[in-house]
């Protein structure tokens, strides 16, 4: 197995907040690895510096299929193939269905693999077809979801990140979204998977962090953490 | 009465071109110009210079003006803009800092060709038989090449990906960037695009309207009402506040008296405000 993505002693500040305190993990090719802790312990400010949509991190290093992205610009990050869901789905409401996954396709010329994945993101997502020409801020908030995560298949990346997948969703579409989730890593995808549900992510991933206050500080399978007493206790709900 | 409404079109499709350029802009990055009536000021003097002055066919006069206004706004944002922003400043800074853009244009075209009004003839060579009238027939044409180029930038808006990008740029930055849009370049286009379109205006009015440095104030700030009369932000909207105003001031002119035709303009502006704050598009914004 390769490391798709690596993060060594990670920092960041927003202004005089030190938020991360040196993150480091990867993701191996084939993983799920989620990322799971309380709110404000810095789960999306690590995902957001590592996709360099914070701007300049303050030091620490970020490889993505070897390659050392920490100094690149967000778009040019994204080009080389590491997609995200953020948090809230951020989908263009204004634009239709359609057009949001154009945009997903946004820097790709290869006109046969996008037809290919146009059909694999509607075979996914049925819904989607259904209700291609509207505007996608008409779409329910799974709707919505489906479509953040279609949108990003279309970029054909080499990593999915996801930032808090289920947030807002009723029980039964958040199964739905984990075993897309499930799905998409089968199909060959790594995922990163951001959570606040940590029973449900760690459930479906291979391996997982804990991370509290810009820390790191428990890392092992995620079987091994579903039965780890000390995440059980501040994570799993006793 | 064909000459009243032919007129009021024209004026009132250079309103809504004008107007779409201040809806660009503060789609693309929630902010305004104030410089964009010396847009149409420049692009006049532009116009003139390449037809009349250096002879050049009129398609290439325009074509020249619509690179060089498109790279003067691209500039602006990008350099200035883009470096306050960066600072820190407020954004009433950046307001003030187009008004020092504007007061620059005025002076600088006044250092380049001077202070008098100028004139120069009727652009197309085309001659449309079915009306009589010579006047009519010209500001028909130009009537046209306006409307020509609102149906482009909606093409360009709605149909191409870079213009898609810009759409969904303008809603959601980040979003945009984690797709790999370069955003910075959507930000730039629009304003660059706003420029043009003014600068294209200006072409069209030049002729019938006199060049002179102040041209651009009073149709700036009536473009501005009318984008705004017609929802802030609402490219559509621009068009038809522009289309409004220019038919309202066409029959003060014609029932009332052009002594009072601003007057009346502006106040029926007020009255839209008043009943309809949002303008006859409600248009909602990027946040």
């Amino acid at each position: 197995m390769s490391k798709i993505l690596e993060v060594k002693d990670l920092h960041f500040h927003y202004g005089e907040i030190h938020a991360l305190k040196g993150i480091s993990l990867d993701v191996e090719d084939g993983e799920i690895v989620t990322l799971i802790g309380a709110n404000g312990a810095g789960k999306t400010t690590t995902l957001r510096s590592l996709s360099g949509l914070l701007g300049r991190i303050t030091s620490g290093e970020v490889r993505f299929m070897g390659q050392r992205i920490d100094q690149m610009k967000g778009h040019s990050i994204a080009a080389m193939g590491l997609a995200q869901c953020l948090e809230g789905r951020h989908v263009f409401g204004n634009l239709t269905v359609r057009e949001n996954l154009d945009m997903g396709a946004y820097l790709r010329k290869d006109k046969d693999g996008l037809k290919a994945d146009y059909e694999y993101v509607f075979d996914l997502f049925p819904r989607l077809l259904e209700r291609e020409s509207q505007r996608a801020s008409t779409l329910s908030g799974g709707e919505q979801q489906m479509l953040a995560v279609g949108r990003a298949l279309m970029q054909k990346p080499k990593i999915l990140m996801m930032d808090e997948p289920s947030l807002g969703l009723a029980p039964l579409v958040i199964q739905e979204i984990f075993s897309t989730i499930k799905r998409i890593n089968a199909d060959g995808m790594p995922v990163l998977l951001i959570e606040q549900n940590s029973n449900a992510a760690l459930k479906v991933a291979n391996r997982g962090y804990v991370i509290e206050n810009g820390e790191i500080v428990l890392k092992d399978t995620a079987a091994n953490l579903l039965i780890n007493e000390d995440v059980k206790k501040a994570y799993l709900g006793g | 009465m064909l000459t009243l409404i032919v007129g009021a079109l024209m004026q009132g499709s250079v309103y809504g071109l004008v107007g779409m350029g201040y809806g660009l802009i503060y789609k693309a990055s929630g902010l305004m110009t104030l410089a964009q009536g010396d847009m149409i000021m420049i692009g006049a003097f532009l116009g003139m210079t390449f037809y009349k002055y250096m002879g050049l066919p009129f398609g290439l006069s325009l074509a020249l003006v619509m690179i060089i206004m498109f790279t003067l706004g691209f500039l602006i944002e990008r350099i200035l803009v883009t470096s306050l922003l960066a600072k820190g400043a407020a954004q009433v800074y950046v307001i003030l800092c187009t008004i020092a853009i504007s007061m620059i244009l005025q002076n600088g075209a006044m250092f380049a060709w001077g202070s008098n009004v100028m004139q120069f003839q009727a652009i197309l060579d085309l001659s449309i038989s079915i009306i009589a009238n010579n006047d009519q027939a010209d500001r028909l044409q130009e009537q046209a090449v306006g409307i020509f180029f609102m149906l482009l930038l909606h093409f360009f808006m709605q149909h191409t990906k870079f213009g898609t990008s810009m759409r969904a740029a303008a809603q959601d930055e980040t979003a945009a960037e984690a797709l790999g849009i370069n955003v910075p370049l959507t930000k730039g286009t629009a304003w660059g695009l706003a420029s043009m379109l003014a600068g294209v205006a200006g072409v069209i009015l030049g002729p019938s309207y006199g060049v002179y440095t102040a041209m651009g104030a009073l149709i700036g700030q009536k473009a501005f009402a009318a984008s705004v009369a017609g929802g802030y932000g609402n490219m559509y909207g621009a068009i038809v506040g522009g289309i409004f105003l220019g038919f309202v001031e066409a029959f003060s002119v014609y029932f009332v008296s052009s002594l009072y035709k601003d007057f009346i303009a502006f106040g029926i502006l007020i009255l839209v405000m008043i009943f309809m704050p949002n303008g006859l598009f409600n248009e909602q914004v990027m946040e």
